[in-house]
């Protein structure tokens, strides 16, 4: 008979208002394996590592660790029975430094002791597992990529046997991404279960030895790697063969300049620079895409061209026209339209129904409003149009927009913003967090500004969609672009270098 | 069945777990008081009839009411701007001040005089949240603080001017200003217009906040200001804005009492209408209307207070009662989002 | 003119400490992430539970006692309402204030300007109370002065920043999600934070009617519980800072007091204003630094 399993979950159940995260779903974990959970956003792989973890409770189920049942009755517990979890979000302090923030909660901190001495302790661990970390540096001065290193010894030091890490590529280079998948194999044969979540078809088949899928709370089957391929994995996360890509413009050449960026530089929120010497363009009816892992400027980008953030050198020209030290406004009447990174913090009034808030854009004119009078009724019927197009089906046009899901908020967002963009369509990570149906939505809705002789500045980090949609690439690295070319000649691996930081032969 | 979270519960939703927070809250004060050997029942018959068994009641029921209803508006439009004005207290007792000085001193037909007290109240107010107000919206100090320290100097102030410069050579008692010789004319008896212009003042700040395109952006900027500058919204200036015209109001009430009910100026005529204010406002879920029967309400329970003096309890009970019932509010709140759900 | 110093600091001392002791407990509260606005009103309740305390024969210190454990029970209300259910913490706070105010001039009017039955009695300390100014003004206070200075904030500092708990607790009060996530309890944490600062908070209201004034009258506590919150703010949240502002602002109300005693030229109503615009003052030309990043926000464990 086999060993029981390092971790099994069995039926486990998990609903919240309005929606079944997890239904009654199976999942085994033998130790020394890598096992990946595979599933798009939304299928409810994070809900699941979370009862795993003792954050959430399960309403229905039960866990085995070793074949021994067990109740977690708080992250305390499970992190105590041996599991460890790296989290697609960071759960750093980042005021902390990175001893504090290897002691906290651990129970084999004194109960009185100095910064020196975890400084130290931590230096020990750290040599101990190989991890090349700081102890004395705060985790907001850290890269993306050290912080996970301080996630993972932070998990590894309170002697986890299972090691859970949800989507860790999502803020590595390429390159650092390889070094991680290879360390992953290293944890596993050191006896631990090792469980990998991720929506990343090609890092699954590389590294996992058996996967298991999800879809829509549900798990839909557990495979061998040996026995799959990236067509049939991706069938059984989405249900149905994916569509054709969307495909590039139907030949039009793309005309006048829109946006030109000349040597432009800018500062981050905390006065880093962000932007150094960055010089692009983009033409009516072209999609230009930023590609590049996040933090690297794209941000400070989108808010530069959209006049949410202001240059400290260079010039931003929308149509010739020199935009300098306007805001917001300015760029709006520009003809501008802005899809940001994190709609519910930027670009949606949370409490506010779902009419108002597609009014954001057209508030002040007809036929919301008359000079200072503001027209409910005008307002509604402005709303009722915008709704429309999104394809959001919502009873209540009153209810709070944050009651929404985020694919209908992102919808919402972009037939709002792409009703004044007349000139040029910014989007941020528009797909990012959505499912298969709403980001092929998104990607269509982006097509057609583009067809409709927009010019389009796309972010992403997902160079599929990229490679599939874009008609010219730029890499953006440490706020510098380092390379700009037609998205017929990127590859996945030309691109990756330049992500990374290799600056092209010249 | 077991109790669970729901996403959202609709106005109505909203108002029963108002109404009973209120219910549950007087319900608690009542057993406080039977433990103290009191017959809540009479008690409870006795404000009734005060309040509303005769014209006279109901009167002075109005007479508080009406500055309720405009610390109340003060507080709640600040607040949909996302403002906590905790300083109605003082600003009422500014607008007190500037009203009574131009009162005293101002030779004019009456309605000129009123018109230019009133335009003084407000003044007087706006003048008394200016420096929270910038400190705020340039500097991100906190204005919960900043407004109520202000309070308690706008109390000595007063007490200083009352029996000091401004102290009534004609009388030598009370610490007062001398008579303002412009008295808001009577709606009822004892009544005045006042009551009137609180009720307008209510029904145009709702008319600004939901039919203006200033009010809508100052419902965006109060629901997420990041969101009202990414919009082209000029944030810093609508802050200013509602912060001066929250200021305002509270001021106007000062001027209402100081020339419709007192007549003179003197210590203690704001009677912890600013602090009420607040209560009012978040009871009525910073709606203007909304405001119109939470101040009703408090203003029965002040009369409580008035009512409970007879019966030689303190009225410090009675406020102690309104943060009872505004803590009743908030827990309510929170308690209105659990149902009870099937389990499965 | 020594002798004036040597007044000034002698009132600064015992006023400051009331502003201490409520300090340090909300310190400990907002380090944990909860803003508790009901300081003014747990330092009323706690003046008036000791006056009440010592009227029926307790000695100081048991009433100083009585008056933190009151305190500690409303801060525990107020606590569940907005550490385990989330609601508002600046309506429940200014819902503390009003009715912890309220109730303790109601409960406090028959003892209204009774002087307190016992009292911390000054105590001097051998040799050092002979010193000039300092002699008197720091050596020969009541004992309770030297906790309240010395004890209270080192206490609270070494808590903070040299201990386990502290650990948690600053974890708790800049990202209670992480913390949860690494195994810290935050509602636990955050009660006991609540609390803890409620009864000092009670305790700095027992000092006020104890060892300051000492006896109790209506609105004693005059906002004092608000310059305490300021006081945390432009402290920086940290202890020792905090403490040194309290005695800066118990120099200022004493200047008050001394320039109404000898009649100085300024109205006595502006030198009672000058705590409050000094308040002011400091909050727009120390502007915030360091605050916990979560505070004021409720943490739901559940909430997507």
């Amino acid at each position: 008979m086999d060993a029981a399993p390092a971790v099994a979950l069995l039926g486990i159940t998990k609903r919240f208002p309005g929606l079944v995260a997890n239904d009654s779903i199976d999942l085994d974990v033998r130790a020394g394996e890598i096992h990946a959970l595979l599933g798009e956003n939304g299928a409810g792989k994070s809900t699941l590592m979370n009862i795993l973890t003792g954050i959430y409770q399960p309403d229905g189920g039960e866990i085995r660790l070793g074949g021994a049942p067990v109740r977690f009755a708080s992250a305390a517990d499970a992190i105590a029975a041996g599991i460890g979890m790296v989290h697609q979000h960071f759960k750093l302090i980042r005021a902390f430094t990175v001893a504090e923030n290897i002691h906290l909660g651990w129970g084999e901190t004194p109960l009185a002791v100095s910064a020196a001495a975890m400084e130290a302790r931590t230096r020990a661990l750290a040599a101990e597992f190989g991890l090349d970390v700081r102890a004395e540096a705060r985790v907001e001065d850290l890269s993306a990529g050290e912080q996970q290193r301080v996630e993972i010894l932070r998990v590894l030091a309170r002697g986890a046997r299972v090691l859970i890490l949800d989507e860790p590529t999502a803020v590595l280079t390429p390159g650092e991404s390889t070094r991680l998948l290879e360390n992953l194999r290293a944890y596993a044969g050191a006896g631990r279960a090792v469980i990998f979540i991720s929506h990343k078809l090609d890092e699954v088949l590389a590294v996992a030895d058996r996967i298991t899928v999800l879809r829509a709370g549900k798990r839909v089957a557990t495979l061998a790697t040996a026995e799959c391929d990236k067509a049939r994995l991706a069938r059984l996360m989405v249900g149905r063969d994916l569509a054709p890509a969307g495909g590039r413009s139907p030949g039009g050449a793309p005309g006048e300049v829109v946006l030109a960026l000349e040597g432009v530089s800018a500062q981050d929120d905390r006065g880093v620079a962000a932007l150094r010497d960055v010089s692009l363009h983009v033409r009516a009816g072209e999609i230009l895409a930023i590609a590049g892992v996040a933090g690297n400027g794209q941000r400070e980008l989108t808010e530069v061209v959209t006049g949410l953030r202001q240059v400290s050198a260079g010039s931003v020209r929308l149509g010739g026209q020199a935009m300098a030290g306007q805001g917001p406004a300015a760029f709006l009447a520009a003809g501008v339209g802005h899809i940001p990174e994190d709609r519910l913090r930027t670009a949606l009034a949370p409490s506010l129904g779902v009419a108002q808030n597609a009014v954001l854009r057209g508030y002040f004119r007809p036929p919301c409003a008359r000079g200072f009078r503001f027209s409910p009724a005008g307002a509604m019927a402005l709303a009722r149009r915008i709704v429309g197009e999104a394809q959001v089906f919502v009873p209540n046009l009153r209810a709070p927009v944050r009651n929404l899901s985020g694919g209908n908020q992102q919808r919402l967002v972009a037939r709002r913003e792409m009703a004044v963009a007349t000139r040029l369509l910014v989007a941020a990570y528009p797909t990012r967090g959505l499912d298969i149906g709403a980001i092929e939505t998104l990607l269509r809705f982006i097509g057609e500004a583009r067809d409709r002789g927009v010019g389009v500045l796309m972010v992403s980090e997902e160079l599929d969609e990229v490679l599939r949609i874009a008609d010219r690439v730029a890499v953006l690295f440490k706020g510098r672009v380092m390379g700009v070319f037609p998205a017929a000649e990127a590859d996945g691996e030309r691109l990756g270098l330049l992500m990374g930081g290799q600056a092209e032969a010249a | 069945m077991r109790l669970r979270r729901v996403a959202s519960v609709g106005v109505w939703g909203i108002i029963v777990s108002r109404v009973a927070s209120v219910v549950v809250a007087l319900g608690i004060g009542g057993v406080a008081f039977a433990l103290c050997g009191y017959d809540v029942g009479r008690l409870a018959g006795d404000v009734v009839s005060a309040s509303f068994g005769n014209l006279f009641g109901i009167e002075d029921l109005g007479l508080l009411w009406s500055p309720l209803m405009l610390t109340g508006l003060a507080a709640a439009v600040a607040l949909r701007i996302g403002l906590w004005n905790i300083g109605g207290e003082g600003q009422f007792y500014a607008g007190a001040i500037a009203a009574t000085l131009v009162g005293l001193h101002v030779q004019a037909p009456l309605w000129v005089a009123l018109g230019l007290m009133a335009v003084a109240g407000f003044a007087g107010g706006a003048l008394w949240i200016a420096v929270p107000a910038v400190a705020r919206a340039f500097w991100a100090v906190d204005e919960i603080i900043t407004t109520l320290l202000l309070n308690f100097v706008a109390a000595l102030l007063v007490g200083y001017l009352c029996t000091g410069p401004m102290r009534d050579p004609h009388q030598a008692v009370t610490a007062a200003s001398a008579h303002i010789p412009y008295e808001i004319p009577p709606l009822l008896d004892d009544l005045h217009w006042g009551f009137a212009v609180s009720v307008a003042l209510v029904g145009v700040v709702a008319l600004l906040l939901g039919r203006s395109v200033w009010g809508y952006e100052v419902r965006v900027a109060g629901s997420n200001g990041r969101a009202a500058f990414y919009a082209g919204m000029p944030v810093r200036v609508r802050l200013m804005q509602v912060f001066l015209l929250s200021g305002g109001l509270a001021g106007v009430a000062g001027m209402l009492e100081v020339a419709g009910t007192v007549h003179r100026l003197q210590g203690g005529i704001s009677n912890n209408f600013g602090y009420l204010g607040i209560m009012v406002a978040a009871l009525a879920g910073a709606s203007p209307l909304g405001v119109l029967p939470a101040s009703l309400l408090l203003a029965v329970l002040l009369n409580a207070g008035i009512v409970l003096q007879s019966y030689g309890v303190s009225s410090y009970a009675v406020l102690a009662l309104t943060g009872l019932v505004l803590f009743c509010a908030a827990v309510g709140e929170r308690l209105a989002y659990l149902r009870m759900r099937p389990a499965a | 003119m020594i002798e004036l110093l040597t007044g000034i600091l002698a009132t600064a001392v015992l006023a400051g400490g009331v502003l201490v002791l409520g300090a340090m407990g909300e310190v400990l509260a907002e380090r944990s992430g909860v803003f508790n606005l009901g300081v003014e009103g747990l330092m009323a309740l706690g003046a008036v539970s000791g006056i009440v305390a010592v009227a029926h024969g307790a000695p100081a210190w048991l009433g100083l006692g009585v008056a933190a454990f009151v305190a500690a029970v409303f801060g525990a209300v107020f606590a569940a309402a907005t550490v385990i259910l989330g609601a508002n913490q600046t309506l429940c706070g200014l819902a503390l204030t009003v009715a912890g105010s309220g109730l303790a001039a109601a409960a406090g009017r028959p003892y209204a300007g009774q002087p307190a039955r016992a009292m911390f009695e000054a105590v001097s300390v051998p040799w050092l109370s002979a010193v000039p100014v300092l002699g008197r003004a720091v050596f020969t206070q009541n004992p309770v002065v030297y906790v309240v200075w010395i004890a209270a904030p080192l206490a609270l500092h070494w808590l903070l920043f040299r201990t386990r708990w502290g650990i948690s607790l600053r974890a708790v009060g800049e990202d209670p999600a992480a913390a949860d996530a690494a195994g810290v309890r935050v509602v636990a944490v955050r009660m006991a934070a609540v609390v803890g600062g409620a009864a000092l908070a009670g305790a700095g209201g027992g000092f006020l009617t104890l060892a300051y004034v000492p006896s109790w009258s209506d609105g004693i506590v005059g906002g004092r519980g608000w310059i305490v919150i300021a006081l945390v703010i432009f402290g920086g949240f940290r202890p020792v800072n905090v403490a040194l502002g309290a005695f800066g602002f118990g120099v200022i109300t004493a200047l008050g007091f001394v320039g109404q005693a000898r009649d100085w030229a300024v109205p006595p109503a502006f030198l009672s204003m000058l705590p409050y615009l000094a308040t002011v003052a400091c909050m727009i030309g120390l502007r915030r630094r360091g605050a916990p990043q979560a505070l004021g926000n409720p943490y739901n464990k559940e909430e997507r």
